[in-house]
């Protein structure tokens, strides 16, 4: 399975929700009001992509996260089980997965469909293969932003993603224009459903002229990992390899478990 | 490319099995517990439906209770099937998991010593789907109440474009506190009955439920036709109130399924029994169909299941089709508008073109089309 990528905006970070927050007021003039630092993680990414990229309100957008708007729930878990107040209906509404897409959505002026979607461990590999099957029926393009956010304290994350106690771990928005079509494309993406072993993974890189970074959990491996992490890292290593016009292996891995994206830089 | 066949289903909603469900659905014999939700003032008792073997929050549970659902569909897989059949979750639960690691980490007197194990709602799809032998590309779709009406569609695609060859895909819904204080903030919860396009509704009241739908392209005598899914509202929570949002997504699944509002059989409306959901939902029937359109609403049976609905009520339409009879809506006398007033006896029906209606918070509108052929 191949996509093209049209477009691609970064933003990663050890984040002042403030900031980005400010910067969605004064210079995209959004309205921010009853939102949260994960929803506004997520606009921002978008506006950073709107910037470069026409936007038509036919393309699809996929939100993928790696474990959700962790901060309203630790917001609200605060509130209401130990200060035992009532929940705000808003605070209610942004826990709900989609709450998050709708915003980019309509940060975006998109009417179409609109998912938010998360899949153990690969997920963003996975939106990936769910972006390309949806293309080939509908013909439009489609939008991936993948988001993760990093609360006070950082052992929260790390306890949900099957972290050790001492990774380090970082806020990060990566999104994507992408399209079956060649036309204009900065950057080819090839993903497949197989799940590799670690020997295949293995003979693969020896094999390889491609670079190779590998997921910091893939400890058997001896290639180039970063040294934070973030659950949809392959989107950031993505939008990366285009920036420096590479050519890449990404391994992903979980537990046992490889998957795999190459990336093509053409422009 | 817009249609797939769907091959089999099996749900467990509050009233039973899929058989039990059907049973209490022809007989209109109605089983509702009562829970207790915070109110901003109080705690009050309110009507929920809840199975009747508890399944706790609890991921172990919800996975087991998954796990055992799909087996009923799996079994009549071969090995070659299964490892060619996706495994996609609807669902709109919070995550327990985030939970119990935020009280673990933030609270010094609730402090656990560091463990870190991926047990999230996501995983559920992936440790079936090993366990049962399926093919390794799950999914898991949060779109409120169009969580796994979304997933079908995600289903239909992958095997259309050969992804895979079966999908089996899976709503889930179970009692959750924070979920229902969070209606409750909303006002949104009925302290009585669902009054589906009432002037009298005063909300929905809640469900728990577990619905799984296998489908492919083999042949079968179920087919969905096609489906719409957009995001188009007002505002987070609703439409207009003339519905016009609503309406073009039913058109444009009528459009993608290439039949008209006078092929539709029977229309399954969301009808969430409150103030601006029905007002929208029934301006949107009026806007497609005439008013002598056969409508019905299947909430006053099982509740609203939120991000298990879309499957859920997929397959009790199946089951009560297969039957011979379209439901009737329940608890409804005084029709919003006069001229469109859904079912009131359960109508002969065996087979058809039926529109199934789902609408979420969050803009998310999705409606499909599905068929039974009448041989």
């Amino acid at each position: 399975m191949k996509l093209y990528v049209k477009a691609v905006s970064s933003y990663r970070g050890h984040l002042d929700g403030s900031e980005i927050k400010k910067e969605l007021k004064t210079k995209y003039k959004l309205d921010t009001r009853r939102q949260d630092t994960f929803i506004h993680l997520a606009i921002y990414g978008a506006q950073l992509l709107k910037d470069k990229v026409e936007i038509s309100s036919s393309d699809e957008l996929y939100i993928t996260s790696g474990v959700g708007n962790i901060d309203v729930l630790q917001k609200t878990n605060k509130y209401v089980y130990e200060e035992k107040e009532f929940i705000k209906p808003f605070d209610f509404i942004n826990m709900l997965g989609n709450t998050t897409s709708y915003y980019v959505a309509n940060s975006l002026g998109l009417k179409d469909k609109n998912t938010f979607q998360i899949s153990n461990n690969f997920t963003f590999i996975n939106t990936l293969i769910s972006v390309f099957a949806s293309l080939n029926l509908s013909q439009n393009e489609a939008i991936i932003g993948s988001v993760d956010l990093c609360t006070n304290p950082n052992e929260v994350i790390k306890r949900v993603l099957g972290l050790d106690e001492d990774a380090e771990v970082t806020s990060s928005v990566n999104y994507q224009k992408l399209s079956l079509s060649s036309s204009g494309a900065i950057a080819e993406v090839e993903f497949d459903t197989k799940i590799y072993s670690l020997q295949e993974v293995q003979e693969l890189i020896k094999n390889s002229d491609l670079k190779v970074m590998t997921s910091p959990r893939c400890k058997g491996l001896d290639s180039l990992k970063d040294s934070e992490y973030f659950e949809t890292m392959p989107s950031y290593y993505l939008n990366k390899t285009i920036q420096e016009k590479e050519k890449m292996l990404y391994i992903d891995c979980f537990e046992d478990s490889y998957k795999i994206i190459k990336i093509i830089a053409l422009a | 490319m817009h249609s797939i066949n769907i091959l089999d289903y099996t749900l467990r909603s509050s009233q039973g099995n899929t058989l039990e469900t059907l049973q209490s659905i022809k007989n209109i014999d109605i089983n509702i517990s009562y829970k207790e939700v915070s109110t901003l003032n109080d705690a009050v008792e309110i009507p929920y439906y809840l199975f009747s073997d508890k399944v706790e929050d609890d991921a172990n549970e919800i996975k087991e209770a998954i796990k055992k659902l799909v087996e009923t569909i799996t079994i009549k897989l071969t090995p070659q099937q299964r490892a060619k059949t996706a495994l996609i979750i609807g669902t709109s639960l919070i995550d327990k998991n985030i939970i119990d690691s935020i009280e673990s980490s933030v609270y010094e007197y609730k402090k656990k010593p560091y463990a870190s194990s991926k047990k999230s709602i996501d995983s559920f799809a992936n440790e079936i789907s090993k366990e049962l032998e399926l093919n390794p590309f799950t999914m898991t779709i949060s779109t409120a109440c169009t969580s796994s009406i979304n997933a079908v569609l995600e289903a239909r695609n992958l095997i259309n474009s050969g992804v895979v060859e079966y999908a089996i895909v899976v709503g889930v819904e179970i009692f959750s506190q924070m979920m229902s204080d969070g209606f409750s903030s909303m006002k949104l919860l009925s302290t009585d009955i669902q009054r589906p396009f009432d002037v009298a509704r005063d909300g929905l009241v809640l469900g728990e439920a577990i619905a799984a739908v296998l489908v492919g392209k083999d042949s079968s005598k179920w087919s969905l036709r096609g489906g719409y899914s957009n995001c188009n509202s007002l505002n987070i929570t609703s439409v207009s109130s003339s519905g016009e949002e609503y309406a073009e997504v039913m058109d444009k699944a009528m459009s993608f399924a290439k039949v008209t509002a006078q092929d539709i059989t029977m229309l399954k409306a969301h009808a969430t029994s409150t103030l601006t959901n029905d007002m929208s939902e029934i301006n949107a029937i009026k806007k497609v169909f005439a008013s002598d359109v056969t409508f019905s609403a299947l909430k006053p049976y099982v509740g609203h299941t939120l991000g298990a609905c879309g499957v859920l009520e997929l397959a009790m339409i199946m089951s009560c089709i297969d039957d011979g009879f379209i439901p009737q809506t329940l608890n409804h006398k005084d029709s919003i508008i006069k001229e469109y007033t859904p079912l009131q006896e359960h109508k002969a029906c065996s087979c058809g073109i039926f529109m199934l209606n789902y609408f979420g918070f969050g803009g998310n509108n999705t409606s499909v089309i599905i068929q039974k052929e009448s041989k």
